[in-house]
């Protein structure tokens, strides 16, 4: 007989463990905040902090759509070029044709649905593991912006797009656009995954995609669907970068790996790599943890080339965090 | 142990949405076959409503099967399916949930992430708002909060799944099918996690049920249970009905006798034993908490020594124990004398004693792997030419004698194990570990999913193998497989030794009074 | 050798079936389509896309382009045969050719003596992924995902400000150079690459190694109860692939006559697709050797063929990724499930009220 691996009288309670991943981030981020503060004052000023948040937008935008993804214990690793594409894409159309802000936004979350629609329907209905998937579609993908782009690249765009990306929505308020922008999305995700069915599929197909299958839900349907999202979510943090940095080149993106740095930011915002549940504040906070971070290092005088090894280092703490809560796993 | 509140169960609480409409589900010859082996040969059930029917048998007899095709989660070989006297086709879960079928598993469904509420409302949440729909939290709290209560849990609601011990998941599960409107609700052995109390609980649901006009189904292995509970009894044996009566019309011999079947004579018994007196294999109190306790047994060369017990008695965590898969809490293990308790397995398999698994897909069998690759891989270390590769003679020789020896039906030694029948690949995993000459080899369900003919020749090779010195034990869920190997049967009940049968004492009534009924027989040596 | 035990007192009367029915090199059918579609890119490109094949020489030394991803894919292929993946190769050899680099150019070692270290140090980056993973227990993707941030900085800071470069002619050869046989001249690497490609194929498909790699892949706990030390073949695995990373980053740097610590970013796609295309299961357990080297041929020569005929790295790129997907997607489609792709097609289209059967594997990743 098969034994179920579960532990029989343990009394951790889930909920909490939620809250203080959530706190301990806010924690860490302040106290490092406050610390670097002391060694030198810039970085707690009003320029630096706008910086700093402002910096996560992006990062935050896309890891959101990849929670989802790992929620659901799948992987995307295609939003990295699917963002390089809606960015290259808006911009040139913007730089030479002058397309307006309010086309390019369902231009970029168009791009961004058809691509991660494609992610979505190979996953699901070709039984091909998402890893290998995304991994297909990420040259595909890449492939596509250096084809469109044909040796160009973005360097100016209109005055629109910039207000878009720093400026103040309400006037009156010193919190930049973006930053309410996420915020809508966030609030708009969270929604999503907490109150509607599709959301709550999501989780249950992360969990147990057999019973979920076998409770009448349509895992397939929730699949493509989940992959979707993820896209239009890169593109939409493509059409964002683009308004934010004002240029975009063939690697927007690529170059920073941001698909393995969403993936970085969902782990150490407390969603599991195993799927079933997904932490999306935790997210934002931790792409918030990152910015201050790697900010910190700037600040601080550490050679950049370090960078990438504290995030390695941070994976695998933020991890081995999760699986010391959880106990042994299986 | 689950807390249980002082609170009485409330009768009359407004769970269900609205009384059931009448449900009568009907089956007719319904077959049943996974390949080459048939599970149910044509069997007529009728669940009316208001009344609970058992299904009763032995393990393998395809009361699960049964429940899983009226579930719609199986679609029948043959035969047909009617509700209310019309033809009914389930072509998926879905279907059934849709004509207000539920089924309870025998396994909860685990969703360890997602809170305890959640998963009684799995595929069914109840939404709420015309124009953004959204999950109607509230509604899930109360139902959720209501039905527990109703079933005496004092579980929290908001609680992971993954907190939660099976007895707990499993009575979840149970409240899960008082939830949703559901007139027919089937209960697969809802009550081997739970305690008298708790299943006292479970019956007084049943009955509200089916005093509301559902129509119900049970299965269960303990007869006190069963003649307590039912309305109408059903037994299966080998995939057949073969007794049905209504309330009154069984009592414990019956039912014991029934499922049993065959009388003494019909089941060939071992014309030798070759038990020596040298003792391999010592086990002493040993424990693995909470699943099994003061396991004591000696088992010598030559014996056939079998383990007996229901599904989830806990007779493989004790091999697994012994073989160093499983972690003791206590006890000990001596091998020929020297003391093995908690050494690895791969340590053991050197001292030689191997362990052939249940599950031969999942543990024992490679089935990408060749014949000749699945032969050779007990003995990687000796097929070792001077180059470090394997020699090519040397696995053909092994393979070509296992074949031979064994009988296994296949192509060719090159054939992929995926190829053969489930009998043949059983064979090979076999010859596997008996190529390795070990002193004892534990044997877990040796001829589960094994088509007749094969069984017969296993039966050969095991006894050959106690012939030639080797100490067996055959752990079994089959009466008649541990009469016609046995030398010796201990049972196992609920995680601790209840009897030991010996030679003529080994009848097929005996051993399966010995754990099914919790009654203590003692056999004559 | 022991004999087996008699068992049984009876004899069959057929005697052991002692021939055996061979396949041709351990071929599968997978592996045959594969070598066939390898003849006939390489006709194809030869007759339709001039200086492909102009002579033998410029022909094999062609190669030298890609045998550097074939000698990572032979080490990926292990881990990948466990079950895991690897995605740390390409910061390995970038981290191994650059501290090989830095100590030949900075502490004056012999160039085939930091050579020698840097490919222990590709063991010990492997032998840090195989610890994390078996005793941290964290999944192979994440693991790897995080050492490859680890190690890629790692290699920026030992590069320094301006990479080593400029190594002795007789190094630079391992990478562009050729030996002379006869009229024809055959690439350094191809002789590296060779013997490499023996071995792995005996060591995966003849030896005990080898067998226990695929059936701790299959399922670990069969693994396990067969008496295989489980935790002792990833170890293996990861560090072999560790070493042939590095290996791959030497060569490449010999190839360049310098090392960057970007150099091994583009080896991860190529490498994945081509052990995929070779057939090796993403989940373990399946697969041949002999098939990963036939798909290194056929992916390093059809992208070599596109280059020549003028399509950019890019197009190539996207060719590969295509492949990828679409060697898997052409196995499962033909596998034992013969029309579950449209059914799953279907149930998008239709709510589960037809019985999809669920055959997906819902476990990975």
């Amino acid at each position: 007989m098969s034994t179920v691996a579960m532990p029989s009288t343990r009394r951790l309670v889930a909920p909490r463990f939620a809250m203080s991943r959530e706190l301990t981030l806010v924690a860490v981020t302040l106290g490092l905040t406050i610390v670097v503060g002391l060694l030198n004052h810039d970085f707690v000023g009003a320029q630096n902090l706008r910086f700093m948040l402002l910096n996560s937008v992006v990062l935050s935008l896309v890891a959101l759509g990849q929670t989802l993804v790992i929620a659901m214990r799948g992987i995307d690793l295609s939003v990295a070029p699917i963002l390089g594409l809606a960015a290259m894409v808006c911009g040139l159309l913007a730089q030479t044709h002058g397309l307006s802000l309010a086309l390019a936004l369902p231009l970029a979350l168009g791009i961004g649905l058809v691509l991660g629609t494609v992610n979505g329907l190979l996953v699901a209905t070709m039984d091909i593991p998402p890893i290998v998937v995304t991994l297909g579609t990420y040259s595909l993908y890449s492939g596509l912006t250096f084809l469109y782009s044909d040796g160009t690249q973005v360097d100016a765009v209109p005055p629109a797009f910039a207000a878009f990306g720093n400026g103040h929505l309400l006037g009156f308020l010193p919190v930049p656009t973006p930053v309410i922008v996420l915020f809508v999305v966030l609030a708009l995700c969270w929604y999503v995954l907490r109150h509607t069915g599709f959301g709550r599929a999501v989780l249950a197909v992360g969990n147990n995609a057999s019973a979920a299958y076998a409770a009448g839900l349509p895992v397939t349907w929730v699949r493509v669907r989940v992959f979707a999202l993820s896209g239009t979510l890169a593109a939409f943090a493509g059409l964002m970068f683009l308004c934010y940095t004002g240029s975009a080149t063939v690697t927007a993106g690529t170059g920073d790996h941001i698909e393995l740095q969403s993936i970085a930011v969902s782990l150490i915002g407390g969603t599991a790599i195993a799927g079933g549940r997904g932490n999306l504040v935790g997210t934002v906070l931790g792409s918030l943890f990152l910015s201050v971070v790697l900010t910190a290092l700037v600040f601080l005088h550490v050679p950049p080339i370090w960078y990438s090894a504290g995030e390695g280092l941070m994976i695998l703490a933020a991890v081995q965090a999760g699986i010391g809560r959880r106990g042994a796993r299986a | 142990m689950i807390q249980l509140s002082t609170a009485t169960p409330n009768d009359g609480t407004p769970v269900r949405q609205h009384a059931a409409p009448q449900a009568r589900l009907g089956a007719r010859g319904i077959v049943k076959q996974f390949g080459p082996v048939e599970v149910l040969r044509g069997i007529d059930l009728d669940l009316r409503p208001g009344r609970i029917l058992t299904l009763m048998g032995e393990n393998g007899a395809g009361k699960s099967t049964m429940f899983r095709i009226l579930a719609g989660q199986l679609q029948p070989s043959g035969g047909e399916l009617t509700l209310n006297g019309e033809p009914l086709r389930l072509a998926s879960p879905h279907a059934a949930h849709a004509h207000g079928i539920h089924l309870v598993p025998q396994e909860p469904m685990l969703l360890p992430e997602l809170t305890v509420a959640e998963t009684m409302f799995l595929g069914r949440l109840p939404m709420a708002g015309a124009i953004f729909r959204h999950v109607d939290w509230k509604d899930v709290r109360r139902r959720a909060q209501a039905v527990l209560h109703m079933l005496d849990l004092d579980i929290d609601i908001d609680r992971c799944a993954k907190t939660l011990s099976i007895a707990q998941l499993q009575l979840v599960e149970c409240a899960k099918a008082l939830l949703h409107d559901c007139r027919i609700i089937l209960f697969d052995e809802p009550t081997s996690p739970l305690t008298s109390h708790e299943v006292e609980t479970l019956f007084k649901i049943m009955r509200h049920l089916a005093a509301d006009g559902c129509t119900l189904s049970f299965i269960s292995h303990r007869t006190e249970e069963v003649l307590e509970i039912s309305d109408d009894i059903a037994v299966l044996r080998d995939g057949r009905l073969v007794d049905s009566a209504e309330r009154g019309g069984f009592d414990r011999a019956r039912l014991l006798s029934t499922m049993v079947g065959r009388t003494l004579r019909d089941i060939p018994r071992r014309e030798a034993s070759y038990t020596t007196d040298e003792t391999v294999l010592e086990v002493e109190g040993l424990a693995s908490e909470p699943t099994f306790r003061g396991i004591g047994f000696q088992l010598r060369r030559g014996e056939v020594l079998g383990l007996a017990g229901l599904v989830g008695a806990g007779r493989t965590e004790i091999a697994e124990t012994i073989f160093g898969v499983r972690r003791p809490t206590g006890g000990s293990v001596l091998l020929a004398g020297e003391t093995v308790t908690g050494k690895p397995c791969h340590d053991l398999i050197r001292k030689g004693l191997v362990y052939v698994p249940e599950d031969r897909a999942r543990h024992g069998a490679v089935l990408s792997m060749t014949i000749a690759q699945n032969v050779t891989s007990g003995l990687l270390e000796r097929v070792r030419q001077s180059a470090g590769l394997l020699s090519d003679a040397d696995e053909t020789r092994l393979g070509a004698t296992a074949i031979r020896d064994f009988r296994v039906r296949c192509a060719g030694l090159d054939q992929p194990l995926r190829e053969l029948s489930g009998g043949n690949q059983q064979k090979v995993v076999f010859s596997k570990w008996i190529a390795t000459g070990p002193r004892v080899a534990i044997l877990d369900e040796p001829t589960r999913g094994v088509d007749v003919g094969s069984k017969e020749e296993i039966y050969e090779l095991i006894e050959a193998m106690a012939r030639d010195g080797m100490a067996v034990l055959v752990i079994s869920s089959e009466t008649e497989e541990l009469v016609r190997l046995c030398d010796r049967v201990l049972s196992l009940y609920e995680g601790e030794l209840v009897a030991e049968l010996s030679g003529a004492g080994i009848t097929p009534a005996a051993v399966s009074a010995s754990y099914l009924g919790r009654s203590k027989v003692e056999g004559a040596a | 050798m022991s004999a087996l035990p008699r068992i049984g007192a009876h004899v069959a009367a057929d005697a052991p079936t002692a021939k055996r029915r061979r396949r041709f090199l351990g071929m599968g059918g997978w592996e045959f389509s594969l070598l066939v579609l390898l003849v006939i890119v390489t006709t194809g490109f030869g007759l339709g896309v001039p200086g492909f094949f102009d002579d033998l020489s410029g022909f094999l030394g062609m190669t030298g382009n890609f045998l550097p991803f074939g000698i990572v894919a032979l080490g990926l292929s292990l881990v990948i045969f466990t079950g895991g993946i690897d995605l740390s190769v390409g910061a390995t050899a970038s981290l191994a050719a650059v501290v090989a680099a830095q100590l030949w150019a900075t502490l004056g070692l012999n160039i085939w003596v930091a050579g020698l270290l840097g490919l222990v140090m590709g063991g010990v980056l492997g032998g840090i992924n195989a610890a994390v993973i078996v005793f941290l227990r964290i999944e192979p993707l994440i693991a790897t995902l995080a050492t490859s941030f680890i190690y890629t900085s790692a290699a920026v800071a030992v590069a320094g400000d301006s990479p080593p470069s400029g190594f002795p002619e007789a190094f630079n050869n391992l990478g562009s150079g050729a030996l002379g046989l006869g009229s024809f001249q055959v690439p350094y690497q191809l002789l590296l690459f060779i013997p490499l490609a023996v071995l792995f194929w005996l060591l995966v498909g003849r030896s005990a190694f080898g067998r226990k790699l695929v059936t701790v892949g299959y399922n670990s706990e069969a693994a396990r109860y067969s008496g295989i030390r489980v935790p002792r073949v990833l170890a293996a695995a990861y560090i072999i692939s560790g070493m042939m990373a590095a290996l791959a980053g030497l060569v490449l740097s010999a190839y360049y006559s310098a090392a960057r610590a970007d150099m091994g970013d583009v080896l991860l796609l190529t490498t994945i697709a081509m052990v995929v295309l070779g057939g090796v299961s993403i989940f373990g357990g399946e697969g041949s050797m002999g098939g990963v080297i036939i798909a290194v041929l056929l992916l390093g020569l059809l992208r070599q063929g596109m280059l020549i005929a003028g399509f950019s790295d890019m197009v190539t790129s996207m060719l590969t990724g295509a492949i990828l997907i679409g060697s898997i997607a052409v196995r499962n489609i033909f596998s034992t499930r013969v029309g579950g792709f449209g059914k799953r097609l279907l149930a998008l289209v239709r709510r589960p009220a037809v019985a999809v059967p669920d055959t997906t594997r819902h476990d990975a990743p």
